[in-house]
């Protein structure tokens, strides 16, 4: 491989999660102005990430940080893996195990609210790791599971499985009727509540990483030979998924935890299922 | 440190605590959220969790219960932080200054940067020293920048 394309995947490994941090300002504008507020501007996330930064350090234990900083790694590794074109099965299970480092944080504090929060995600992993991890085994069947040996046509093949990616971002992306890890009204902060200054900036940073990862499965749907093409229509498709995101917020009321389990190991995988046995039937030719 | 500030500037998080109000000015404080208001305009958020807030608004006079509580959620917000005693009773205690279960005002328990009159304090005044605050909070900011260089 030329000094160009590395250059280019090392870039695209730093310059994503600042994207996914201007996506969840561009999410917090637009759910300002459906609800007739001007909102915060675009860049506020890098705002409270730098006064976080900012703030002066308060950790419980030692464990805290060390499990943040253990998730941050994981997902920026898991980041890594899928922008060299490596295998999404490794890149999705190295995120999973980013996802359970913040349980284990969370764990670490003697809080009620940050168990009640650790034990919430915990039932969030159940939910949308299955469904996550049969869409990816769906991406494998279909095309490949080397990122860089997919190219094009997922759309047109998997558009259900797509679909099933939304309520997986709905969860990861804390918005209703899925934000029950973090349920600002009930468990102030979940899983985050014991965390405070730059260690919460690290937190934060690593979810900014998962999202990253997420959307980046997003835009696998969409492939064109012309890079501009495809870059553009890769933007736009994950654009489309976190408006439909931000549309479910707005309209619907948060749902208990095992009504989320259920609609997602019903649906979820339901929908996968669909897509595929379709997909055998059309292609043995029996319609 | 400039670049510090002005981040400090653009996200004030906020915690209410309510220490024995009549709940007047508490719904005021919750009138900021909405849609009317909008404080998340100034890059503001609820986060009712004082080991994630910077400003603390606090209502009510303080009752001899809420001292303690009061005093806790003030220690386990990390500096720098800024103080805002939102309406007359979290001021001065105002007609319950002399009640036998009142302490006074916030002042009488944990140190205040910033009093808002009123009975009930109304959002644009609550807004007001919200901005004002910021400044005022800088320059605390760069007391504890001092610090823990020194």
């Amino acid at each position: 491989m030329d000094l160009l394309a590395y250059v280019a995947q090392v870039l695209i490994i730093i310059l994503a999660p600042l994207a996914v941090g201007l996506a969840l300002g561009v999410d917090r504008k637009i759910t300002a102005r459906m609800q007739n507020r001007r909102g915060p501007p675009v860049v506020q996330p890098f705002y409270d990430i730098g006064k976080l930064l900012a703030k002066r350090p308060l950790l419980l234990n030692s464990f805290q940080v060390v499990f943040a900083g253990a998730a941050l790694l994981f997902q920026a590794a898991a980041l890594a893996l899928f922008v060299a074109g490596g295998d999404l099965l490794v890149a999705f299970f190295v995120s999973g195990t980013g996802a359970v480092c913040l349980v284990m944080g969370a764990f670490s504090a003697r809080s009620p609210y940050s168990y009640v929060g650790g034990q919430r995600e915990l039932v969030a992993i159940l939910a949308y790791e299955p469904v996550l991890f049969l869409a990816i085994l769906a991406i494998g069947l279909e095309g490949s599971f080397l990122v860089s040996d997919i190219g094009g046509g997922l759309l047109y093949s998997l558009p259900l499985v797509l679909l099933t990616l939304v309520p997986v971002l709905v969860i990861l992306l804390e918005k209703s009727p899925f934000d029950v890890p973090t349920a600002h009204q009930e468990i102030m902060s979940g899983p985050y509540v014991e965390y405070s200054g730059p260690y919460l900036a690290i937190a934060e940073v690593a979810r900014w990483f998962q999202l990253a990862f997420v959307f980046g499965l997003v835009t696998l749907f969409f492939w064109s030979s012309d890079p501009v093409v495809s870059i553009a229509g890769k933007l736009a498709l994950a654009f489309v998924v976190l408006f439909v995101t931000i549309v479910i917020d707005n309209i619907t009321a948060r749902l208990t935890r095992g009504r989320m389990v259920r609609f997602m190991l019903t649906a979820g995988v339901g929908l996968v299922a669909i897509n595929l046995l379709l997909l055998f039937v059309v292609r043995q030719g029996v319609f | 440190m400039a670049l510090e500030d002005k981040m400090r500037a653009r996200s004030p998080w906020i915690m209410h605590f309510d220490t024995g109000s009549c709940n007047g000015c508490d719904l005021e404080v919750w009138a900021l959220l909405t849609p009317r208001y909008d404080v998340e305009r100034f890059g503001a958020i609820n986060r009712a969790n004082p080991k994630q807030a910077d400003i603390l608004l606090i209502t009510g006079p303080v009752t001899k219960r809420c001292e303690d509580r009061l005093r806790n959620l003030y220690e386990q917000t990390p500096e720098p932080k800024l103080v805002i005693a939102c309406g007359n009773c979290a001021s001065t205690g105002a007609p319950f200054h002399n009640c036998y279960n009142v302490d006074g005002g916030v002042d009488k328990v944990i140190p205040v940067d910033l009093y808002v009159p009123g009975c009930a304090c109304r959002p644009e005044a609550l807004i007001d020293a919200l901005v004002l605050g910021l400044s005022k909070w800088r320059e605390k900011a760069a007391g504890t920048d001092k610090e823990d260089k020194g």
